[in-house]
């Protein structure tokens, strides 16, 4: 069996995709947890031009953006109704990484629910 | 009022929004309307290399259900290897795709318009990753054994119909590659080493004994039309063998085989092939004293070439009886391609090997990766009984 390894977009204008990656589990909260979609999840911000820092409730991240050594292809599986036959498909091409290696830092709860924006503020506090 | 203008546009952005993120500025990372576990999303890790590759259509996944698949490009053959992160990866697809994957709503939603959206549609957990492989090209030699071509199918070509090819086990270029897992370039050069020919669209072996019928009654007209060695006339040489009722695919197969073609555009008869084509008739019937195989052997030679022992390397090995040495056919070709099973056929066949004689048994082997060295000191035991002594080889 032969599985074609399809691209449609050429190599210079192969979407980019990106990849924000962190240690550990991002936990919803027990009454999210069926109803994941469009739910936020935190806040990115570019703290200054080297620091990022990503703040997911009260925990604030604090990472950096990394090139990959070898760039990761996204591939789609394209199975054709009629027919056995599968195709892959190249949908995208990832080359950076926003890092997140840290523990994260805890924030000072703050009292009003529903102001995420205004917590990731905070992310100017201590850039290392 | 161009910032007005703009906003709406802005406030949908997915992986861009990320990785052109501006200092002091912020993006809301947030789950996809479509967010699930996506499996037919697979991140591909590879070179920078073999992007050109796979970005021109040049490269295919080969395997059976029941193999592991491999990545092949024109020349190389990779295994594909999954492995797994603990991290959470989340993947962010930019903002023209979307819609792609049947998220529209995000631009609508009226409370996404202040502030820049980059929707997860998944947590990949894992890449493949590619390591080069040696090409599995055993499957090949199993394949094309099943039914070698014979004197009967030189009689029966013509009368076989399209059906009758079918029953049979036969493989055009395109069922071996569904079949065999190694790149183009490493199925074609596999096909040339087991001397296989393409008929009728068929790749095939040719039965020993068919083509030792054919090189005699090369040899044959050779004489009898006194032709040079290394002056073969293409056409002539076919028109002879078809007249003898020799297919003419199989006719200049023959040529293949046993000669080379000159820039002069003539065929030369290659010395070694033929004597070694010879020496592995004679050796079918079983061990033959070493003398007495000699005689016979050099009996047999054409007048004009040379046999000489060397030739034999990787094709046969001695045994001492007393004070008789035995000569038997142990060919290098009939032995499995993998490394651990090349070793292992190697040490049932013999416990101990000195390395003359070894060498020519595992020159062929390659693993990307790994050196001969590499191979010996993994699959062998090595022991010197005295400093210059000749090294043996033993399992390990």
């Amino acid at each position: 069996m032969q599985i074609q390894v399809k691209c449609n977009c050429g190599e210079q204008n192969c979407p980019e995709w990106a990849i924000v990656e962190l240690q550990g589990v991002i936990e919803p909260q027990p009454a999210f947890q069926d109803r994941l979609q469009n739910l936020e999840i935190g806040q990115l911000c570019r703290a200054s031009s080297q620091t990022y820092t990503f703040t997911v409730g009260y925990h604030e991240l604090t990472g950096s953006k990394v090139p990959l050594k070898k760039p990761l292809l996204v591939l789609k599986k394209i199975r054709h109704a009629d027919e056995e036959k599968v195709e892959l498909e190249v949908i995208g091409i990832i080359r950076q990484r926003i890092l997140f290696k840290t523990r994260p830092k805890a924030l000072i709860s703050r009292s009003q629910p529903g102001t995420k924006e205004r917590v990731s503020a905070p992310g100017s506090l201590v850039p290392k | 009022m161009e910032m007005v203008a703009e906003q709406p546009k802005s406030a949908c952005r997915g992986a861009e929004a990320v990785l052109n993120l501006q200092p002091t500025s912020s993006v809301s990372i947030a789950y996809h309307s479509l967010f699930g576990p996506h499996d037919d999303l697979i991140l591909l890790e590879l070179d920078e290399k073999l992007l050109p590759d796979v970005l021109h259509h040049r490269v295919t996944l080969r395997g059976q259900p029941d193999e592991d698949a491999v990545l092949c490009t024109m020349s190389k053959t990779y295994a594909v290897k999954f492995v797994g992160t603990s991290n959470s990866v989340l993947l962010i697809p930019p903002s023209e795709q979307l819609v792609l994957c049947g998220n529209t709503q995000d631009c609508d939603e009226k409370d996404r318009v202040e502030k820049l959206v980059a929707p997860v549609i998944k947590v990949a957990p894992g890449v493949m990753e590619l390591v080069e492989v040696a090409p599995r090209i055993d499957r090949l030699k199993m394949l094309l054994s099943e039914n070698p071509y014979r004197f009967d199918d030189a009689l029966m070509s013509e009368e076989l119909d399209e059906m009758e090819k079918n029953n049979t086990r036969l493989y055009s270029w395109s069922d071996l590659n569904d079949r065999v897992q190694a790149s183009n370039d490493e199925l074609r050069s596999g096909l040339q080493a087991l001397s296989a020919v393409e008929i009728d669209g068929y790749w095939r072996i040719v039965d020993e004994n068919y083509m030792d019928g054919i090189l005699n009654m090369l040899l044959h007209n050779l004489v009898l039309n006194d032709w040079s060695l290394n002056g073969l006339n293409e056409t002539e040489v076919i028109g002879v063998l078809q007249s003898d009722g020799f297919p003419c695919e199989i006719a200049q197969h023959c040529l293949q085989v046993y000669g080379s073609k000159t820039d002069d555009g003539v065929w030369k008869l290659d010395e070694k092939q033929v004597c070694v084509h010879f020496a592995r008739a004679i050796l079918r019937g079983g061990k033959m004293r070493m003398d007495n195989f000699m005689v016979e052997w050099m009996r047999k030679i054409p007048e004009g070439m040379q046999a000489s022992y060397d030739m034999l390397e990787g094709e046969v090995l001695t045994d001492k009886i007393g004070i008789e040495t035995w000569v038997y056919a142990f060919d290098v070709s009939s032995l499995p391609s993998a490394p651990a099973e090349r070793f292992s056929m190697l040490f049932r066949e013999r416990p101990k090997w000195e390395w003359n004689d070894l060498q020519p048994y595992i020159r062929d082997l390659s693993v990307p990766g790994l050196s001969s060295e590499g191979l010996l000191l993994k699959y062998t035991r090595r022991t010197q009984p005295t400093p210059d002594a000749e090294p043996v080889f033993s399992a390990r």
